[in-house]
């Protein structure tokens, strides 16, 4: 059931991808998305309970997540849609419910109260709809705990980088009230200057005059970088002008390169018991497919027809040589069908 | 706001200390108050609230008029979710959604196998959680109070093959943050527990029927750094003050010792996710992990005298007399001339024709014990 974590992940992220090129939170823009991608036949499936339980908890904790920070405000209300229809979709009753951590209950709130502030009516409508259809278990830890020690691969843990903000960090440090009490500061400091040293002495100044503006300068030209930065790597899908200069010289180089290490440099005749040879590094992805499956040891008999397998073929002739009154049953057909292993991912 | 920075600090809102693995200690009754704190209490109240009263307060709440409600309602009804054709047990055809195709194909290759019949266990596992979802006693004053926390514990089985180590058998409990340590222990069904002990080969007649669990009742539990030891009875013994001892002297941190009966759930610090210990028997020694901790919730089992629950216990294959391979095994023999395996495993009528001749002797030389089956508890 573990197997179906990707493809939820895939179908999720289509869909909250696609509700974040809508550029709107509202519910009829989600609504559209879900309709089209059909999304409530995710549940569909024989009828057995146990297994429809198991997947709708899955679905759930999948979703979950990204209702969470880091992510943005409108990826956080798609989450919160998505959430919404797949609660009152999912075919088991009584129904599954969505897992809120203690520690996530403080982010619940501040975003509540964000979609309150700008008027988004169906945002707060649902999410009080679901709460008063107690869709919520109020837990200590966002997943069940089963002390999973082996380490899946690393994938679950990627954040789609799409669905999160750039990083403020400068922004972050440098706010407002920071400048606000820096000015404060240098103020009271030139005061204090002015009070002790009659005339301005020019060896006291040891601070930037005008440290604040400057400092406001610096932070609006890297956010303005950053934003050009951004849109410049977005339109960069086609090749500009400089940038075919730039990809001509680095293949230039690259063949240079490439044919440098190509030839060996031959040893010196007192050397020749030392010839250098190119290992080529193109065996350096065999380790990193290793297939999960374990390799089954050999059975028992497969062991003892491998180690007697010169004495096999006459045991054989042996046992063909007692069939001969069978020559008179009917021949059936022999339908050898291998029973294939089922193959979780798929060969592209 | 004051109450959500009390949140940030607070060190019993559990954080991860490994992240997926486990989390870092708290206590228990806190984590209860803080989000009880946090609460409206009609969020986790088991009654709902009427439509009328809820449409009144939603318009309080938003600063919206009633037509807008109605308008809300309208757009965001989840009738707009669902899709055209209700044939829930199909997976679609044509679907652009990856679960589905994958779903798609699994099923064919479920299809394709030659046998594929639903075992009586699992049928009767799905009824066994049936039977206790949204029960309500008839006794109100069984009820569970509303608030309560649910834990959420998986006992492991003690590791008895070798092979089977990829899947660790266990059962699951679910216990109430008011019971206490005793009502979890009694609650645990481990097949030691019902061991008879002695040598019967010579008078097979005699077996007497004590079983283990009533002569051996010392048991404990160990969390973080305590040992919980079941001292209700007098024949209980502190089987914990050998492992203190020894840890004594050498460099461990001195471990103290408690009650089991005199400690509640609420009064524990526990880590989730992080296996714990649980002796009994004097050397049956089992896994215990937490695994969730929640508030009581109105679809829950919502009667008392059912916790501790079990929810899911994991089957065990039984194991079948060798001579006819129909009948459960009840002894097993060792040193036996007549057996083609030591140790062997018999019923109780191929055991008598078997070992014993007309005149109720001993027929050659063996010694035989009484056997229970691992899968008592299926």
């Amino acid at each position: 059931m573990d197997h179906f974590k990707g493809p939820l992940k895939n179908d999720c992220e289509e869909l909250l991808g696609r509700f974040q090129a809508t550029e709107s939170v509202r519910f009829e823009r989600f609504s559209a998305i879900w309709k089209d991608m059909n999304f409530s036949s995710i549940f569909f499936d024989k009828p057995d309970p146990k297994e429809r339980r198991h997947f709708a908890r899955l679905a759930l904790s999948v979703v979950s997540p990204y209702f969470h920070p880091p992510y943005t405000f409108q990826i956080r209300v798609g989450c919160l849609y998505l959430l919404y229809g797949l609660f009152h979709t999912q075919l088991c009753t009584p129904k599954e419910k969505i897992r809120i951590a203690l520690k996530d209950w403080k982010d619940v709130m501040q975003f509540q109260q964000d979609a309150e502030n700008a008027q988004h009516h169906d945002v707060v409508y649902i999410f009080k709809k679901l709460m008063s259809d107690k869709a919520f278990h109020f837990t200590a830890m966002p997943k069940m705990l089963f002390c999973r020690m082996k380490r899946e691969d690393g994938k679950g843990k990627k954040v789609c980088e799409e669905f999160v903000d750039p990083p403020t960090r400068t922004q972050e440090l440098i706010t407002t009230d920071v400048l606000e009490e820096l000015v404060n500061v240098h103020e009271h400091y030139e005061n204090l200057k002015k009070a002790v040293f009659t005339d301005s002495d020019p060896n006291v100044n040891l601070v930037e005059q005008n440290l604040v503006s400057k400092l406001n300068n610096a932070i609006l030209t890297y956010s303005n970088w950053q934003e050009n930065h951004t849109k410049a790597e977005q339109l960069d899908a086609g090749e500009g002008p400089s940038n075919q200069d730039s990809s001509r010289r680095a293949q230039l180089l690259a063949s240079i390169k490439s044919r440098s290490y190509g030839q060996v440099m031959e040893a010196s005749k007192a050397r020749r018991h030392r010839q250098s040879q190119l290992v080529l590094s193109s065996d350096g992805d065999h380790t990193s497919n290793t297939s999960s499956k374990k390799k089954r040891p050999p059975s028992l008999k497969n062991r003892t027809q491998l180690r007697f397998k010169i004495q096999g073929t006459e045991r054989e002739k042996l046992t063909n040589a007692t069939r001969l009154w069978n020559l008179s049953k009917v021949k059936e057909d022999k339908v050898t069908e291998k029973k294939k292993q089922f193959t979780w991912r798929s060969k592209p | 706001m004051a109450e959500s920075s009390v949140l940030t600090l607070n060190s019993n809102v559990p954080v991860f200390e490994y992240t997926d693995v486990s989390s870092k200690e708290f206590h228990i009754g806190s984590f209860r108050d803080l989000w009880l704190n946090a609460l409206n209490p009609d969020v986790y109240s088991y009654s709902d609230t009427t439509p009328d009263i809820q449409d009144v307060q939603l318009i309080e709440e938003m600063g919206i008029e009633p037509e807008t409600l109605e308008e809300l309602k309208n757009m965001c009804s989840v009738e707009s979710l669902r899709s055209e054709h209700e044939d829930t047990d199909t997976v679609p055809a044509d679907s652009q959604l990856s679960t589905l195709k994958l779903r798609k194909r699994r099923q064919e290759y479920k299809e394709s196998l030659t046998r594929d019949h639903i075992d009586r266990h699992e049928a009767y596992a799905n009824e066994l959680e049936m039977i206790c979802v949204g029960k309500k006693p008839e006794d109100l004053g069984d009820l569970v109070p509303e608030g309560e926390l649910i834990l959420t514990f998986n006992v492991l089985y003690p590791v008895l093959f070798q092979r089977f180590k990829h899947v660790r058998a266990y059962q699951t409990l679910n216990v109430l943050g008011s019971q206490k340590l005793t009502e979890l222990k009694d609650a645990i069904c481990c097949v030691s527990d019902l061991q008879v002990f002695g040598e019967f080969s010579n008078s097979p007649d005699m077996v007497p029927q004590f079983i283990s669990k009533d002569h051996y009742k010392s048991a404990f539990f160990f969390f973080n750094g305590t040992f919980y030891n079941d001292m209700r009875f007098p024949e209980c013994r502190d089987i914990s003050a050998t492992t203190i001892e020894w840890a004594r002297t050498r460099d461990f941190p001195e471990f103290e010792i408690a009650k089991m009966e005199d400690t509640c759930f609420h009064d524990l610090k526990m880590k989730v996710g992080f296996p714990y210990y649980y002796t009994h028997q004097g050397d049956c020694e089992h896994v215990v992990i937490l695994t969730d901790i929640r508030l009581v919730h109105q679809d829950d089992c919502l009667d008392k005298k059912l916790y501790p629950l079990i929810t899911h216990k994991h089957r065990v294959v039984t194991r079948k007399c060798s001579v006819c391979h129909t009948y459960i095994s009840r002894w097993v023999t060792s040193n036996d001339a007549l057996a083609p395996t030591d140790p062997c495993l018999f019923c109780e009528q191929c055991f008598r024709l078997f070992h014993y001749d007309d005149k109720l002797e001993k027929v050659g030389d063996f010694v035989a014990y009484a056997y229970v089956d691992p899968g008592t508890f299926n």
